[in-house]
């Protein structure tokens, strides 16, 4: 049984973590995602591929709405304006794919600062509504910016390849986005351990304390807006590659609620919650889909016409259920579950 | 004797209520110094004032020479003004240290790209935080409770995490808003304690509100007295004891109050 902790120097103290079996667990998992693509079938890896680049997009929401507690429907705009940044940098003008990397996350941290100088301001409710307009409002104007976009048409992306790696093949695709979405991980938990963390957590839990600490209040939630831009931006660079193919309606609206529902599910403001989020809302279609296909071939048939309302349903239900039952998330429930592990057989 | 805050003909309206009507005081440095008055008389919104929390109506903030209409609210934790709230507002959902990390925020720097990477500079202030985080946490015999849940703290620990949150930012005065109320003789003792020491060991000026008349006359240099926004009397404790204004005010005739004080707080006085 582990008892109280007892940590002998500063550089212990401001550590991610203090426990040598949280790394080895860390490591073993990154070895078995990275061996994983050679030894699971197409569909599953596609699946993998999948997961890896939303929880990429959802740390990059968390920073947002999880650590500075602001709510935004408008993060599959800069989802889309990143995967536009890519395709046209890198697909149209044919420069270096990490330029294109380069391009999606500025360009959505760019526009960030535009939509965010203004709105910001608002609260809650009217920010939560001013994002969804502005999601509205890019798509709206790539369609209308043909001469750089190809509007309506979309533009056709390929894998890329740089510091002499090809990432053409799925496999090699898919760990490209593993290494993106562990570095990503660790940014925002370096992030969050930092003074900048700090700050979005004290607007977060009491604003007016927060600015008597000395934080700029306006310029903290700017900050935490670009930032969740700029990752979601790389992220949404990360799904047009994946989809082979940009353009507007590859990026519905319902893509910014699946963001929300993974937060919630997962547990507001923890990466941990992120990813454990993701895997299980990103699972649930496709679990569901398993349970009608045992109803026979029209329930299944169901799901294939009306996917995306079906998707919106059980996106709805499960942020009503883990609101109602489990505000912690799912992350909560771990915590509970190691603490009876911890104590084990102690009840306590 | 020099004069660290110079509080000049100070007002704040709210409509047409007049929360803090033309209050002239002034804080030396090194002293500790008590606010008093009876509910609602205005002390927390004078402390709003010099906190930048409510910019004034009217008048005059002169802190270390520096006139406070001209600094930004989130710049007056870095010219040195520290506070504590009456009703407790810590970042619930953090730890001890990491609300007392937060308090140090003004003397951290790094950006957001040495932030993401942790490496060298971001790395070297943390651990210098940590360190001065580590002697305030020690300074306040809190060392037990560093890493609980703010949240799951009773109301005396939260209270005096903090006060270590407004030490961790340094500041040259500290304004402390009623740190005792509600807590029982020996925690209000252990406090009286801390803020001798503070002034003494640390060397922070002290404003406090309080209405716990046995600490603000034992251990103050100088007692302000408000009431309805006014300032109606100042001086050392002997001399506010014995203001008939101020025993006016507490036993409430002249404004027809039925209980304009405490109970505990009228008795001392009286
Ligand atoms: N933000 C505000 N908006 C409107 N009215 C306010 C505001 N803050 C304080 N007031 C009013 O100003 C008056 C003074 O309030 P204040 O909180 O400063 O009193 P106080 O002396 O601290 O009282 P207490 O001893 O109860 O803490 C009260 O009538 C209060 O209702
Ligand atoms: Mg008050």
């Amino acid at each position: 049984m582990r008892s109280g902790t007892f940590k002998e120097t500063y550089p212990e103290l401001i550590a991610l973590t203090d426990s040598r079996l949280v790394w080895f667990w860390g490591a073993v998992l990154a070895i078995a995602l990275a061996a994983a693509p050679y030894l699971v079938n197409a569909y599953l890896l596609s699946l993998l591929t999948a997961i890896l680049i939303t929880v990429t997009g959802v740390l990059g929401l968390n920073i947002l709405t999880g650590y500075t507690g602001l709510i935004s429907l408008g993060h599959v705009g800069f989802l889309v304006t990143g995967a536009y940044g890519y395709a046209v940098v890198s697909g149209r003008w044919g420069l270096p794919p990490l330029l294109g990397f380069a391009a999606s996350g500025s360009v959505a941290a760019l526009l960030s600062l535009v939509v965010g100088a203004p709105s910001l301001r608002l609260r809650g409710l009217y920010l939560a509504i001013t994002t969804l307009a502005f999601a509205f409002i890019v798509s709206h104007l790539i369609i209308e910016a043909a001469p750089l976009t190809n509007g309506a048409r979309g533009i056709t992306v390929e894998r890329p390849s740089f510091g002499g790696l090809s990432f053409a093949s799925d496999q090699a695709f898919a760990h490209l986005c593993l290494a993106i979405a562990i570095l990503t991980l660790f940014g925002t938990l370096n992030l969050r351990r930092s003074r900048i963390g700090r700050a979005f957590v004290a607007i977060r839990d009491n604003d007016i304390a927060a600015r008597a600490m000395g934080v700029n209040l306006h310029a903290y939630k700017l900050l935490a807006f670009t930032t969740s831009a700029f990752v979601t931006g790389i992220a949404g660079a990360l799904y047009g590659i994946y989809l082979s193919y940009v353009s507007v309606e590859g990026f519905p609206f319902l893509l910014s609620i699946e963001a929300l529902a993974i937060l919630i599910v997962g547990g507001l403001g923890s990466p941990l919650g992120a990813i454990l989020g993701t895997i299980f809302v990103t699972l649930l279609p496709e679990l569901t889909r398993s349970a009608l296909a045992m109803f026979g071939s029209e329930a299944e048939a169901l799901f294939s016409t009306g996917a995306q309302e079906l998707k919106s349903i059980l996106y709805g239900v499960v942020i009503i259920l883990f609101l109602r039952f489990e505000p912690r998330g799912l992350v909560g429930i771990w915590h509970d579950i190691r603490r009876l592990w911890v104590h084990w057989p102690l009840r306590f | 004797m020099t004069v660290l805050l110079s509080v000049q003909g100070l007002s704040k309206t709210f409509g047409g209520l007049k929360a803090v009507s033309g209050v002239d005081l002034d804080v030396a440095e090194g002293e500790i110094c008590s606010v008093i008055g009876p509910n609602g008389a205005g002390k927390t919104t004078l402390f709003n004032l010099i906190s930048g929390v409510l910019p004034p109506s009217a008048g005059r903030l002169v802190f270390a020479g520096r006139d406070l209409r001209e600094i930004r609210p989130w710049h007056f934790a870095g010219i040195g003004i520290g506070r504590t709230f009456q009703n407790l507002a810590l970042f619930k959902h953090g730890t001890v240290a990491e609300n007392m990390l937060t308090g140090r925020h003004v003397h951290l720097r790094s950006t957001v790209f040495d932030a993401v990477l942790h490496l060298g500079r971001t790395r070297r202030e943390e651990i210098a935080a940590r360190r001065r985080i580590e002697e305030i946490i020690e300074f306040l015999e809190i060392e037990h409770i560093r890493d609980a849940v703010v949240g799951t703290l009773s109301y005396g620990q939260q209270k005096r995490v903090e006060l270590g949150r407004a030490l961790a930012s340094d500041p040259k005065l500290l304004l402390l808003d009623e740190m005792v109320s509600g807590m029982n003789r020996e925690e209000t003792e252990d406090i009286a304690r801390f803020i001798l020491d503070i002034r003494d060991q640390l060397g922070i000026t002290i404003l406090m509100i309080e209405h716990d008349m046995r600490i603000v006359m034992d251990i103050s240099d100088r007692v302000h007295v408000l009431n309805f926004g006014e300032k109606i009397a100042g001086g050392t404790p002997d001399e506010v004891r014995s203001d008939p204004a101020v025993l006016e005010a507490y036993l409430g005739s002249k404004h027809g109050r039925a209980e304009p004080a405490r109970g505990e707080a009228a008795a001392h006085v009286g």
